[in-house]
């Protein structure tokens, strides 16, 4: 699909499209704060994918290459997000209330607190976490896809853990 | 005060352990930490039916824009002048003590070149030296009087703001790291007291594409320099 792109056939990216844009949305949903801004950085990067199409060395290596972009995409916006202090209301966006009615609002008030205290994290921080405990990846394919070392990852999550019950027990 | 969790409930919301792994006295503090995993949102996150359209809307005008067209006619004509092959006559009249005070000239220009420290001390983003395989030592320099700490982050560490620290050079204000990179063009951006992106003032800056800049470094081949 790639190649053919590359070859002049822009039709193809469409397909391209449909198979990657769900793909990462919920890891851009977690580290952006709301499905808003994850449906914002996605369409950036696909755009922006398609423009350096020439680059992706490896075609049949897509979606590893997209989700750079994307990861780029959502780091600037982070430091952005850094500069300009995001309201209350847009972390709360990712903790949509799928409960059912029992306990539904301590889970929901569980959730967002959680969501809230995600956002004190540093992005790399709130990567590996997201990627492990929300994406369920391991270790090993972390540090392949972001081209870091295990021992790495593991001294972020492990400062992140430690991040984000400092964060709820202050709110308590 | 701070609240931290300890190394082996670390362990077992990584997985590596089990709860029945854990002293007793452990265990209220690990089954709190996997309270807080079971508390997030692992709902799938559906994005609208018009983002297709709308990339589609984008890839296609820019596929066909004429501005594009415009600028892969001129690139094209750009490499058939660069690669066309051409008969050039070069005809020189030279006196022949001229030949022998250029040859010494070019020997001299080329012996300073080589020596290691012909950078000055300070200049930011400045190749000095080459290392091992290929990679050139590039140094960094950042005033930041005010800084308490000072981190590197770019392409050639995956924008890990936490990855390579600047050391401070006394007192002074100014930071400065030395690293070995591959020769091509780097782009950066310091990071300072963690949250502060900072592009470098010596530096030429590009647009990351997402409406901020990063600096630029291009480090030539080792044999260049």
């Amino acid at each position: 699909m790639v190649r053919a792109v590359l070859a002049g056939d822009v039709e193809q990216f469409a397909v391209l499209v449909r198979r990657y844009r769900d793909r990462y949305a919920r890891y851009a949903a977690h580290m952006l704060g709301s499905a808003d801004a994850a449906e914002d950085a996605i369409q950036d990067a696909l755009i922006r994918a398609f423009d350096q199409l020439k680059q992706c060395r490896e075609p049949d290596r897509f979606a590893g290459w997209f989700f750079l972009i994307l990861r780029n995409r959502c780091f600037a916006e982070r430091r952005r997000g850094l500069r300009e202090p995001r309201p209350l209301e847009d972390a709360q966006q990712v903790a949509t209330s799928s409960d059912g009615p029992d306990g539904a609002v301590e889970r929901f008030e569980r959730r967002s607190a959680l969501a809230r205290a995600l956002h004190v994290l540093t992005p790399e921080q709130r990567e590996v976490f997201v990627l492990k405990h929300v994406e369920g990846l391991a270790y090993e394919e972390i540090a392949q896809r972001t081209g870091t070392t295990v021992a790495s990852l593991k001294m972020r999550m492990h400062r992140a853990y430690d991040r984000l019950r400092d964060e709820l027990e202050e709110h308590r | 005060m701070t609240w931290e969790f300890h190394p082996l409930v670390k362990r077992v919301l990584d997985g590596e352990l089990t709860l029945g792994d854990l002293p007793l006295e452990l265990r209220p503090e690990a089954e709190e930490a996997l309270r807080m995993l079971a508390a997030l949102d692992r709902t799938p996150v559906t994005l609208s039916p018009g983002l297709d359209v709308r990339v589609m809307e984008t890839v296609r005008r820019r596929a066909g824009s004429p501005a594009t067209a415009r600028e892969s006619f001129r690139a094209v004509r750009v490499w058939r002048w660069i690669s066309a092959p051409r008969d050039v006559e070069i005809r020189l009249r030279v006196r022949p003590w001229a030949v022998g005070a250029l040859a010494a000239a070019a020997a001299l220009v080329l012996l300073l070149l080589a020596r290691p420290n012909a950078t000055p001390r300070g200049a930011p983003a400045a190749p000095t030296a080459a290392s091992a395989e290929g990679s050139v030592l590039v140094r960094f320099v950042l005033f930041a009087p005010r800084a308490h700490r000072v981190a590197i982050a770019g392409t050639f560490n995956q924008w890990d703001r936490e990855a390579t620290l600047l050391a401070p050079a006394g007192t002074t204000g100014v930071w400065t790291t030395t690293l070995a990179l591959a020769p091509g063009q780097h782009q950066y951006a310091f990071v300072v007291d963690g949250e502060r992106w900072v592009t470098d003032p010596a530096a030429p800056a590009v647009d990351d594409g997402f409406g901020r800049r990063n600096s630029v470094v291009a480090v030539p081949g080792a044999r260049a320099l």
